[in-house]
């Protein structure tokens, strides 16, 4: 595969300009490929991360099915699908920050992160009146449940589940727009190029993560 | 010289204008849709369907998972490297979750916790088969 790589460019010319090839790569082919990698690996274990919360919830939901039945209802849909639609959006505007440093128009790349920053916010503010509406209610994880709409076995912990896995995502939304505020500094500073736009794709990357675990989180809390 | 940054940075394994040919014309396309299934599975959900609520909700949301890193996150047209990886860690995730299934599907009743509301057999019903 590399050899036909090396085929398909030719290394040398890029090889003495280009000043973001580390010296222990032959070509910045080849060291594209091993940040891409890397970056997969990495998303592989936030994957398995999540997996294990995930798995949680499976086996919780299994032997408490109508009391978490119950409870998952106690959860605002209305809040919860906003965030849905928050999040993909801005995953789409992510992408599209990716396309137009592509085609070099920083401009437009650092307005779409920007809206993308906005979006993370409006994510970050609905889930804190969720949290702070379940603070209110007692609906707390473990001994601190006090919420009597849901009483019985079992109801605690599918609020543990609940802290657990949106707490997570929530941490990762944080990190997430933390990456993308750096990348928008970089890319306000002229740093990328369409020859080199490395970090706003892998910040992008990560964003999408975001977005994608949550896609899963959102039916399984809220709709089941 | 756009042209050379892209050929650069393209993935090689595919043609160059295969890979750069799409603009924000797939990633409004990959929006709509999943905007779509988002309010298809509210609606689903919203439903009471029973056992069938679970399996929908999963389904739709693998649909809506795998447009993301498809087509947002570009592994469509990665490296081979790069969707062995994701793949990889998918299927961990699967097996990880086929043991468990496993497990739970086959315990012995008393082995729950207590308290456990879903498996509504009466006590009698369960000791008789262990006994």
């Amino acid at each position: 595969m590399s050899s036909s790589e090396a085929h398909a460019i030719d290394p040398h010319e890029e090889h003495a300009h280009n000043p973001h090839l580390a010296h222990h790569f032959d070509t910045i082919e080849k060291q594209d490929h091993a940040i891409r990698l890397g970056m997969w690996l990495f998303l592989g274990t936030e994957v398995l991360l999540f997996a294990g919360l995930f798995l949680g919830y499976t086996v919780y939901r299994h032997f408490y099915h109508h009391t978490w039945h119950e409870a998952s209802r106690t959860l605002d849909l209305g809040l919860g699908a906003l965030n849905t639609v928050v999040l993909i959006t801005s995953s789409f505007t992510v992408a599209m920050a990716y396309y137009f440093i592509k085609k070099g128009k920083a401009g437009p790349c650092a307005a779409m992160l920007v809206v993308t920053i906005m979006f993370a916010l409006v994510f970050l503010v609905v889930k804190s009146i969720e949290y702070r509406h379940k603070f209110q209610e007692g609906a707390l994880p473990g001994q601190f449940y006090h919420f009597r709409e849901v009483p019985g076995p079992g109801a605690n912990l599918f609020y543990t589940v609940y802290f657990l896995a949106t707490g997570l995502h929530a941490f990762h939304v944080i990190v997430g727009m933390s990456i993308l505020i750096w990348v928008l500094v970089r890319v306000l500073k002229g740093h990328f190029s369409p020859s080199y736009y490395i970090p706003v794709e892998l910040g992008g990357l990560y964003w999408h993560l975001v977005d994608l675990v949550w896609i899963f989180l959102f039916p399984l809390l809220y709709l089941i | 010289m756009e042209n050379k940054a892209a050929t650069k940075s393209a993935t090689p394994s595919h043609g160059d204008e295969h890979a750069h040919g799409h603009g924000p014309g797939r990633y409004f396309v990959i929006w709509f849709i999943l905007l779509g299934f988002t309010a298809l599975t509210v609606w689903t959900g919203h439903m009471d369907l029973g056992a069938a609520n679970l399996p929908i909700a999963i389904t739709i949301a693998t649909i809506k998972a795998t447009l993301v890193v498809l087509f947002f996150m570009h592994l469509s047209e990665a490296h081979g490297s790069n969707r062995l990886v994701f793949v990889v860690s998918i299927i961990f995730v699967v097996v990880m979750m086929l043991g468990v299934f496993g497990d739970l599907l086959t315990r012995n009743p008393m082995s729950l916790p207590s308290g456990a509301p879903s498996f509504d057999v009466s006590p009698e019903s369960h000791m008789a088969p262990h006994e």
